[in-house]
């Protein structure tokens, strides 16, 4: 299990990173934690030409608290998220789903922006940043757009991401005042793949719910949110936010009634 | 003052946690190439032409060799007494065919593993894909697996003793089950792996391998290079875990060493994870149909077992001997006058089987355990009365079971009564009652268990030098059990001296006196007693001449003995019981507490004891939980990474409480049985009765391993 | 295509010439010649081949020692003075927290750094602390014992 040859890249400034993404012919990947990708690289499962190292570009190293927003740099690893004061206090949710990513190791070095990119569909960050409405600020060399959830995740590890482009910051607005929120998962063992998952903002009757392993993207279920928004209950929620999803496989009927379950709990907790 | 029965911390463990042991690929050899291999991705296949043109142009590949590059034989294939074995044994590189996604179909070597790699991919084989052979029960229908070998049987072994027939016409009552019980990994932390070296001077090939001892790969190896003992030397590094994975020598290492002599140049295999899923032999795999003929008092009058036991796509030395065991063992604790067992090993287009922590007892366990409590139920009786009523009585020892072994002592009541007492029962069956009446679904199981261990023969040489300090040569090897400390402790209370002033030698064939090797949790009864034969023996001449030991080694300018110690099995036993809990929600299952009540015989350490039993049970968890080897209906391994086949970490870990029930082995001199295995043969078979004690209410009888949440979601429904 | 490195490791400075596809632990092992880091799966799953990358733990086996240039690294070999044993070395040794010692140093780099910032740790912050290494031997529990001991005796030190 060792990766095939890559050429390698680790630039010190952003325009550098995009000029070097922006080349042709070239397969080039980002490297930022290296946590998802290091494995498909030893498994050879990816097998770039290129990589290009973000970790000693300092200018994206940063997580801070902007006013009312919560911005993290691409290369604010898991690790800052988790200790930071500021998202403790201010954005609990995201405090609570990193605790669930992977293990200590794995939170040093990962990245937040490297989840999102991802775009595992049983990823933590991903979910709670969808449940927050957060942005998604894209630069190219060709300039910059920014997205949310529901415009960058495309499909199974897939985001509308083009090849040129890096996810450079995620704008986090704070949460509804008054609000309380609760990350829930199911896995088989500690730091395993979540089978499930739900992370959930609710403020009276406005609630905020997102689903993780539900399908092949992280789900925002706005059904489930409509119900606790026009009928105030967390059960019936729980059964609009898992009525629509297209869950197939063996143990789709469990799958199911897990996230309903999680679905719920989250609701339940933020509520509490 | 005695050593034996103290708890005392391991005397090696300073290498181990300062980062100074020497394991297989922290051996550094002048000129060391690197190994890798292309496997099959096919399970079943013909196998064509393999080209290696592309692979060699690549600057620094060596050499790449296919089956027909090697004049070997196949590793040899072992028997069972009473039983017949087809000649299946592993081809060292695949020849003709492909019996199971993953087979090693040509080696590459390469200045480093990554190039090694690289080349292995630009390998082309042509293969003409054949139907894959998946299900043992329906196994004897489907293609050959081997062209000589009839319905695919491997293996056949049989047994009827009493009058089955008649006690069961003749019953009260009778209770029938179906099993499956799931193939699992081994997965040590260190794969496994070797280096060959070949001194063509002295002809003397030298394989250092990660193994649990070096006396099984030398005779399996010599077999298959046909290379006399004398021009081979197997030597054994720090081992990191085997759990029976790292027995029977893997076809690998003999290709690795083939290669070396073929090659004239030293070579390194260091399994990665991946091939040590794909191509490392598992564990367990049986399906089984059992009935139990009772009485209306619930003794149990007869036992019929169909055992299918799903063996893969070739027989390793030790591949047959887990369906025989768990054949061998299916009375258990109990006193059964009448049996009818049949087992059938099976050739599936899988990855071998062979023996993994338990090999055979736990699955034993788990159907005899499974079956009396399926009898309580029919019967209205408490599960724990039954097998009162069931037991071998103390004074029945040594007593010959209707299959055949003789159980040399037990206290198999005892270990029940001791088990029930530690996981509180009665407690529980209160709780139970309250957590039902609130809609909780809790449950509670006993499993008994009995361990063959030991037997044949094990050896050791013992010098005592002049200045007193001993060094023993043992032929029993480490891998995680510490013998380096009980060893010691052992030598230090028959000569009197300090275990400090004992060294303990082991691993290298070069070494050590001829030995059968560390499995079956054989070492202190067998290697232990060797030591103690060879103690003895100095003590008597040191008697004899009116002198301690050390004073006559100090006269003599040191004194030596060697001792070769054999005797029939001995059997320790024990009884677990879980508490478990099931949400009905999400139909996840909490191992609450699980009480090991293991009966050892004499403990030499209760320290390391306590880590064995620990550890086994933990392993057995696991199988209950998470862990099961789920081939695809291609024959594809889809748990073929940590992602997908986990183990339990720290934070899934239940209260463990143990104790020990010592009844002498009267077959040694210790006293001693096996402490390494009675976790992981219980501790399945008490949770699977406490998760169908859980379910009872919901009219669900059995449920086969592993406990997931969807299958038991599904069953609360 | 190879780089020039330097990395601290251990308090020496290693420089090797390194192709960018070598993994960290494959440097340390066979290039730096450090054998206590071992490599379990190569995918961050088992934590034996965890390291402490400027004093935080990592997973070697996902880094590219590329990525460790002109960073400290410290290993297993750094932890014990002299000839003896790290109180959290002799905590597992009198708990019996090590049985074939492949994954104990991952362990033990690990908890170094967790007690540096959790030096009075409850038994479930222990536990999740200890989950992202796999131990195939003891159960875990001794280990759990050996991480509350070494806590007690690192605050009185």
């Amino acid at each position: 299990m060792k990766p095939a040859a890559f050429a390698y890249d680790d630039p010190r400034e952003l325009g550098h990173v995009l000029d070097l993404l922006a080349r042709e012919g070239e397969d080039v990947k980002v490297l930022a934690g290296g946590q998802s990708l290091v494995p498909l690289l030893n498994f050879r499962l990816a097998r770039p030409d290129r990589l290009v190292d973000l970790n000693r570009v300092e200018e994206l190293a940063y997580l801070r608290r902007d006013g009312d927003v919560l911005r993290i740099g691409a290369l604010a690893r898991h690790a800052d998220l988790e200790r930071s004061e500021e998202v403790a206090a201010g954005w609990p949710l995201l405090a609570a789903a990193v605790r669930f990513v992977g293990h200590v190791q794995i939170r040093a070095r990962g990245t937040v922006c490297g989840s999102v990119a991802h775009a595992d569909p049983a990823a933590e960050l991903p979910v709670a940043l969808a449940a927050l409405d957060a942005r998604f600020h894209v630069r190219s060399a060709r300039g910059s757009r920014t997205l949310g959830a529901e415009e960058l995740f495309l499909g199974f590890l897939t985001t509308t991401l083009e090849p040129d482009e890096l996810l450079v910051e995620i704008e986090v607005p704070a949460p509804p005042a008054g609000s309380g929120s609760a990350f829930v998962e199911h896995a088989r063992t500690h730091g395993d793949f979540a089978l499930g998952g739900a992370a959930a903002v609710v403020a009276g009757r406005e609630a905020r719910l997102a689903l993780l392993a539900a399908g092949p993207v992280p789900l925002r279920a706005r059904e489930a949110e409509e119900v606790v928004a026009t009928r105030g209950s967390f059960p019936e929620a729980a059964d609009a936010a898992v009525a629509a999803l297209e869950l197939t496989g063996p143990d789709a009927d469990w799958r199911r009634a897990l996230l309903r379950e999680l679905a719920l709990r989250a609701l339940e907790r933020a509520a509490a | 003052m005695t050593w034996v029965g103290r708890p005392v911390p391991r005397r090696e463990d300073a290498r181990f946690l300062r980062g100074e042991a020497t394991y297989l690929d922290d051996l550094e050899l002048p000129g060391l190439l690197e190994a890798a291999f292309v496997r099959s991705p096919f399970a079943h296949a013909r196998l064509g032409a393999v080209d290696a043109g592309a692979a060699l142009a690549l600057p620094g590949v060596v050499a790449v060799l296919a089956g027909s590059d090697l004049d070997v034989l196949p590793l040899p294939v072992g028997g069972v007494e009473g039983g017949v074995v087809a000649d299946a044994g592993h081809p060292v590189l695949a020849r003709g065919k492909v019996r199971y996604a993953g087979e090693a179909v040509a080696l590459v070597v390469a200045g480093s593993r990554a190039l090694a790699e690289d080349a292995a991919e630009l390998v082309e084989v042509d293969y003409e894909p054949l139907e894959p052979v998946l299900d043992p029960r329906a196994a004897s229908a489907g293609p050959l697996v081997h062209d000589h070998v009839a319905e695919n049987a491997l293996v056949r072994w049989s047994r009827v003793h009493g009058d089955p027939e008649a006690a069961f016409a003749a019953a009260h009552a009778a209770v029938a089950q179906s099993f499956h019980i799931p193939r699992l990994v081994a997965a040590p932390i260190e794969p496994r792996g070797a280096i060959a070296r070949h001194e063509p001077e002295v002809d003397i090939l030298t394989v250092w391998c990660s193994a649990q001892d070096p006396h099984r790969p030398l005779a399996q190896l010599g077999h298959a290079l046909g290379r006399d003992r004398d021009r081979l030397r197997v030597v054994v590094p720090d081992v990191g875990g085997a759990f029976g994975s790292k027995g029977a020598v893997g076809p690998e290492v003999a290709a690795v060493a083939a290669a070396a002599v073929e090659l004239g140049v030293p070579i390194r295999w260091t399994e990665d994870r991946t091939e040590n899923f794909l191509a490392a032999y598992q564990g367990r795999g049986l399906d089984a149909d059992v009935e139990l003929a009772l009485a209306s008092d619930g003794r149990i009058l007869a036992l019929r077992a169909a055992l299918y036991a799903d063996l893969g796509g070739y027989l390793y030395a030790t591949t047959a001997v887990a369906p025989h065991t768990t054949a061998m063992l299916l009375c258990g604790t109990y006193r059964i006058p009448a049996v009818d067992v049949e087992v059938v090993g099976v050739a599936t287009t899988k990855v071998p089987t062979g023996p993994y922590r338990g090999a055979g007892r736990p699955e034993a366990a788990f159907l005899i355990e499974r079956m009396v409590d399926i009898a309580a139920g029919e019967l209205g009786l408490d599960p724990a009365e039954l097998r009162r009523r069931n037991f071998v009585p103390p004074d029945a020892f040594p007593y010959q079971t209707p299959l055949g072994w003789t159980y040399d002592s037990g206290s198999f009541e005892r270990c029940l009564d001791a088990a029930v007492e530690l996981g509180e029962v009665e407690r529980r069956r209160v709780e139970q009652a309250w957590a039902r009446a609130e809609g909780r679904v809790l449950g509670v199981g006993v499993g008994m268990y009995v361990e063959r261990a030991a037997g044949l023969w094990e050896s050791a040489d013992l010098r005592v030098e002049a200045d007193g300090r001993a060094v023993v040569r043992t032929g029993s090897s480490p891998h995680g059990q510490g013998h380096e400390t009980t060893f010691a402790q052992i030598a230090a209370d028959e000569l009197g001296v300090d275990p400090e002033a004992v060294e303990i030698v082991w691993g290298d064939s070069g070494e050590v006196p001829p030995g059968i090797g560390t499995f079956a949790s054989r070492s202190v009864a067998m290697g232990g007693s060797a030591l103690v034969v060879a103690a003895r023996e100095l003590a008597a001449r040191a008697t004899q001449a009116g002198l301690s030991v050390a004073e006559l080694a100090a006269a003599e300018g040191g004194v030596e003995a060697s001792a070769r110690f054999e005797s029939g099995l001995v059997f320790a036993s024990g009884a677990y019981v879980a508490v478990v809990e099931i949400d009905r929600p999400t139909g996840r299952l909490r191992v609450l507490s699980v009480a090991a009540v293991d009966d050892s015989g004499r403990i030499v350490n209760p320290l390391l004891a306590e880590g064995q039993v620990l550890g086994a049970t933990v392993q057995g968890l696991g199988q209950c939980l998470v862990e099961e080897a789920v081939h695809d209906e291609e024959g594809q391994l889809r748990t073929a990474s940590f992602a997908d086949y986990s183990l339990l970490t720290a934070a899934e870990l239940p209260a463990i409480e143990g104790r020990f029930v010592e009844t002498p082995s009267p077959l040694n001199p210790l006293g001693a049985k096996g402490i390494g295995e009675g976790g992981a043969i219980a501790t399945p078979a008490a949770v699977a009765n406490a998760v169908a004690d859980a379910l009872a209410p919901f009219g669900v009888r059995h449920v086969d391993p592993p406990f997931t949440e969807a299958k038991l979601w599904r069953l609360l429904r | 295509m190879t780089r020039q490195i330097a990395v601290d490791l251990n308090g020496l400075v290693v420089e090797a010439e390194v192709e960018p596809r070598l993994l960290l632990s494959d440097f340390i092992r066979h290039r730096a010649g450090l054998h206590g880091t071992h490599v379990g799966c190569e995918q961050g799953v088992c934590g034996a081949c965890t390291v402490q990358l400027d004093g935080a733990p990592v997973r070697s086996c996902l880094l590219l020692a590329v990525q460790a240039d002109g960073h400290t690294l410290r290993t297993v070999e750094s932890l014990a003075p002299g000839d003896g044993l790290h109180p959290i070395q002799a905590a597992f040794q009198e708990t019996h927290a090590l049985q074939c010692g492949f994954c104990t140093p991952g362990f033990l780099m690990s908890i170094e750094a967790f007690l540096r910032h959790r030096p009075d740790p409850s038994e479930d912050e222990i536990r999740e602390a200890l989950a992202g290494n796999l131990c195939r031997c003891t159960g875990y529990r001794a280990i759990i014992e050996a991480v509350g001991l070494a806590a007690e005796r690192l605050r009185g030190a």
